[in-house]
């Protein structure tokens, strides 16, 4: 059904959507133009910062027409777009350098420039070397919700406490950051090789309705009496969040905003079940009414996200741990926020894959081209691991004087490790090729991400810096 | 020797290849001791087979996995699990040593299990490789040459040169061809990063030499904690486990120090440290945070600074009642100073935090909030002793008899450094393994073993032909590029080197 709606809208032509970005930007570079002259200074870190976010978004916005019209010259000025805003990026980066004295690592800002920065270079790479035109699809987006990210976050150069003044800290954050980064291409490759290994596009839906699903119960884990979402408190004048005790935040209750989350969570799950009924009965008109309902989802998301923006942005609420009223912000729900844009992003990309499967596959390199570099890609993240984690635990040796402590932090980075381990040696000794290893990288990058935000967020630990 | 055999061993055939000839030697239910054997046997290859591996490291992760979950005694407070966990449930979790999950003694035969089953797996495939690397296949046989993948065929038209052309070309791309000599002719071969072969196992040498000195450390190392204020010394350290542990030296510390940024953040600790053996000192050294001391093997980490609560000198000046200049005098804690020819002042008490309740001076806390100074002023003459207090605490105090008015002008406190003491004497074992496993996977990953043989020989019409074979254990699709342009460069070697040889004879003969 969807489908038919699309191919019913008359074909837009190959420069409507240049034309259009470009006005975009030039719009945009417009007004930001007009704020410089206001200030006076042009080259600043926020400026750049912004020009980058500009060409992200076009670079994005043209990824992403190409995948909806197939028609290729966007691509080339995407490619185009990712350069100039990664030049920009480039620029933040080395001046934020230049000013705090250390390389952009000690903040999670500073972790978001440096990552969003590797991001973009590793498309290029991915795109020039290996000619898998269309992986900015998947990262660009990625990189603007970054940059969107670190507006909300603290920005000032912080003073670096005395445990992180360390050579090798900034040896341990830039191979973290480039095994992750590494991580992440081998996902999204292996997500290409997916669609091109023919995997049925109703196991797509499965995997998106069921990340979604899985954000939303994560996110629902803060749900209180009432129908109330607990969020960080945040403290505006110190920009950062309020504590009761070392370590432990304290929560304020947004009413309301746990019932529509619980909506939300049932609109993503029916996707969900609906496909599990298909499995059962094979009825194809039930894959019909999921794709509408991940139609609906995908509208649903957005209301809570606009709905999560709105009263989280500020406001003061009261607290169940505290008497008062206490003010919060977007700043101190980093995660939530990019959890409900995630699932947006990948609701989306299932209904791009939906309606433009076959201009997709087209763009892509062979089934066993894309096996071979995700293969590739993850013999370089696997000894940058390695190496990651002996870089920490130097770095913890000469700080606290051990090498391991099983921290949380570090033992989650020892199971990511394992698990590329076991990836590669499935491979090596069992010959799993294909499907099967394409699976076990997407596993992986699960783990990873799970050990980069989930830990942070979830379990206590001595990386209470990053 | 089939192609397909010596290829597929090297990976999926090598435990198959090993059990067989594990159970050679054994016959089966020969005696009990045989029978045993072949039971340890059977374990053994249990143990070493990727299965078991696998298994092994699934139940790691997921073991690990709950150590991170659920909380953990040493590192969480007792109160804090009691307030987190019902009773039952403590007790079950501590019963079943998930509240230290990684110092449980399941969790160290679950790691000792995954080192033997690398033992077992590395030993068992080592044979085979190890006659893979020793002894290379440079002239291959009929039956290889046929089933190699990767092959081509060049017409030649003489086998010396043929073969001289191919080797020309071969050393010009860099490599170093060898001369297989053969009953009339030779052939050629080349190979490169055979080493490539050993790889894995530097690898998991390394891993388990990392294993070692963690083992090493868990059994000898340990840590403690030593606080010291200016001037001190001490040789005893308080262990984690709450035991003393006395060192064969002293430590002293000669100053302490916070330095912090604008914004009041701290920036710096340090710790002025002097190591004395036998009263020498033998070592002097400033630590900051990440960069500790180390002698004999005990390294001495700056882990905190703070006040003591006590006094290290009180600042004050005296004004003689009777007229005179005011003098300004420093004083510890009971320590005496003379004034003038007859009268002296001692500081007998120092409350950093006072307050007077029923009639009594007491201490409410040790921080330097409200203080009080107890100062006894004695004339030796008359023999008079005047108890001072700064500031005048009625009913104790008796200011109005005392010869000098006494103004408070600095309090300094005495500020301690805290110690983290350590000592790990399996770190060094750590290092080596994590230099090593960087090597061991440089190796695996980035180094491809290519071998190439270069062989003349006869075609199925009769054509003399230079047979010309390629392997790479990586990264084959690359490699394969490389030997199609090394191939082409050699045919055009060869057509070159034909058509001067024709322009020779044909020179030759003109010239008869």
């Amino acid at each position: 059904m969807a489908r038919a709606r699309v191919e019913q809208r008359p074909a837009a032509t190959g420069t409507s959507l240049v034309v259009m970005v470009g006005l975009g930007v030039a719009f945009l570079l417009f007004m930001a133009f007009l704020n410089v002259v206001k200030s006076g200074n042009l080259l600043s870190e926020p400026n750049l910062l912004y020009a980058a976010l500009i060409f992200y978004a076009g670079a994005g916005t043209l990824y992403l027409g190409f995948g909806v019209t197939g028609i290729p010259s966007y691509l080339r000025y995407a490619s185009l777009a990712t350069w100039v805003g990664l030049l920009a990026n480039t620029g933040a980066v080395a001046h934020r350098w230049y000013e705090a004295g250390h390389p952009p690592f000690s903040s999670i800002y500073e972790m978001l420039l440096s990552f969003v920065w590797t991001l973009a270079v590793l498309t290029l790479i991915a795109e020039k070397k290996y000619g898998v035109k269309i992986i900015g699809t998947v990262t660009m987006p990625v990189a603007i919700v970054g940059v969107v990210l670190m507006q909300l976050l603290r920005t000032e150069v912080r003073p670096l406490v005395p445990a992180l003044q360390s050579t090798w800290l900034h040896v341990h954050v830039t191979l973290a950051m480039l095994a992750y980064a590494a991580c992440a291409l081998s996902f999204a490759l292996a997500m290409m090789f997916l669609i091109k290994d023919k995997m049925k596009t109703e196991t797509f839906l499965a995997a998106t309705s069921l990340f979604s699903f899985a954000t939303y119960a994560a996110v629902l884990t803060r749900f209180e009496k009432w129908g109330g979402l607990s969020l960080a408190a945040w403290n505006p004048e110190e920009k950062s969040e309020i504590f009761l005790a070392k370590g432990v935040r304290l929560f304020v209750v947004v009413p309301d905003l746990g019932w529509l989350m619980l909506l939300v969570l049932a609109a993503v799950a029916a996707p969900l079940i609906l496909y599990l009924v298909w499995r059962k009965t094979g009825k194809e008109d039930i894959i019909s009414i999921a794709n509408r309902a991940v139609f609906v989802s995908i509208l649903l998301q957005g209301l809570a996200l606009v709905f999560f923006v709105l009263r989280a942005r500020d406001g003061r609420y009261g607290s169940l741990d505290a008497d008062g009223l206490f003010p919060t912000s977007l700043a101190a729900s980093p995660f939530i926020l990019s959890g409900l844009v995630g699932g947006i992003f990948v609701s989306l990309l299932y209904l791009l894959l939906l309606w433009r499967r076959e201009d997709l596959e087209r763009m892509l390199p062979s089934a066993d081209e894309l096996d071979r570099i995700t293969y590739r890609t993850i013999a370089i993240a696997f000894p940058l691991l390695t190496l990651m984690i002996a870089a920490g635990a130097y770095w913890a040796n000469r700080t606290w004087g051990s090498y391991w402590s099983w921290d949380p932090k570090e033992t989650w980075a020892a199971i990511t490790w394992l698990v590329y381990a076991g990836y590669l040696h499935m491979r090596v000794t069992r010959g799993w090729r294909g499907r099967r290893a394409a699976c076990f990288a997407i596993f992986g990058f699960a783990v990873v991400m799970f050990t980069f935000f989930g830990v942070t967020y979830l379990l206590p630990g001595l990386h209470a810096y990053a | 020797m089939s192609l397909h055999s010596h290829e597929s061993e090297r990976f999926d055939g090598v435990a198959e290849c090993g059990a067989q000839r594990a159970f050679l030697p054994v016959e089966k239910g020969k005696d009990m001791a045989g029978s045993v054997y072949s039971q340890v046997r059977k374990m053994w290859q249990t143990l070493a087979s990727i299965k078991t591996g696998v298994i092994l490291l699934i139940l790691v992760v997921i073991v690990s996995a709950a150590g991170t979950v659920i909380l953990q005694r040493p590192a969480t407070d007792a109160d804090e699990i009691q307030r987190a966990y019902s009773p039952q449930m403590l007790r079950l979790l501590d019963g079943l040593g998930l509240t230290d999950v990684f110092h449980a003694w399941w969790f160290v035969l679950l790691l000792a299990l995954v080192s033997l089953s690398i033992i077992a797996a590395s030993l068992q495939r080592f044979p085979h490789s190890w006659r893979f690397y020793s002894r290379p296949y440079k002239s291959p046989d009929d039956n290889f040459r046929r089933a190699l993948p990767l092959q081509a065929v060049i017409p030649i038209g003489e086998e010396e040169t043929g073969v001289s052309a191919a080797e020309r070309r071969l050393q010009k791309a860099g490599l170093r061809p060898e001369r297989m000599v053969r009953e009339n002719s030779f052939s050629l071969f080349v190979e490169r990063n055979r080493i490539s072969e050993m790889a894995v196992y530097i690898v998991h040498a390394s891993l388990l030499l990392i294993f070692l000195g963690g083992i090493v450390d868990a059994l000898y190392g340990w840590r403690g904690f030593v606080a010291l204020t200016r001037g001190e010394q001490s040789s005893q350290v308080k262990q984690q486990n709450g035991n003393q542990r006395n060192l064969p030296f002293a430590l002293r510390c000669d100053g302490a120090g916070q330095e912090n940024y604008a914004d009041g953040t701290p920036k710096r600790w340090w710790s002025d440290l002097t190591v004395l053996e036998n009263g020498r000192v033998t070592l002097r050294k400033q630590i900051v945070v990440n960069d500790p001391l180390v002698y004999r093997g005990v390294r001495f980490y700056q882990a905190s600074y703070g006040p003591t609560g006590k006094l290290d000198k009180l600042i004050l000046t005296a004004t003689p009642k009777a007229g005179g200049e005011a003098q300004e005098v420093a004083l510890a804690l009971n320590e005496s100073l003379q004034l003038d020819a007859d009268t002296s002042v001692r500081l007998a008490e120092f409350i950093p935090d006072y307050v007077v309740r029923d009639g009594q001076v007491y201490a409410r806390s040790t921080d330097l909030e409200n203080p009080a100074a107890h100062l006894i002023v004695a004339s030796r003459k008359s023999g008079n002793v005047v108890n001072v207090w700064l500031p005048p605490i009625p009913g104790f105090e008796q200011n109005s008899s005392s010869p000098y008015t006494f103004e408070g002008k600095d309090v300094q406190m005495a500020h301690y450094t805290g110690l983290e003491v350590s000592h790990e004497p399996g770190q060094w074992a750590v290092w080596t393994g994590v230099i090593l496993m960087g090597v061991g996977l440089a190796v695996v990953f980035y180094f491809v073993h290519m071998r190439i043989w270069v062989v003349p020989v006869r075609d199925a019409r009769g054509q003399l032909v230079l047979w010309v074979g390629g392997a790479a254990n990586k990264n084959k699709d690359a490699f394969e590029q490389r030997f199609r342009k090394l191939v082409e460069e050699i045919k055009s070697e060869i057509k070159i080197q034909s058509m001067s040889c024709a322009q020779a004879h044909a020179t030759s003969l003109a010239g008869d």
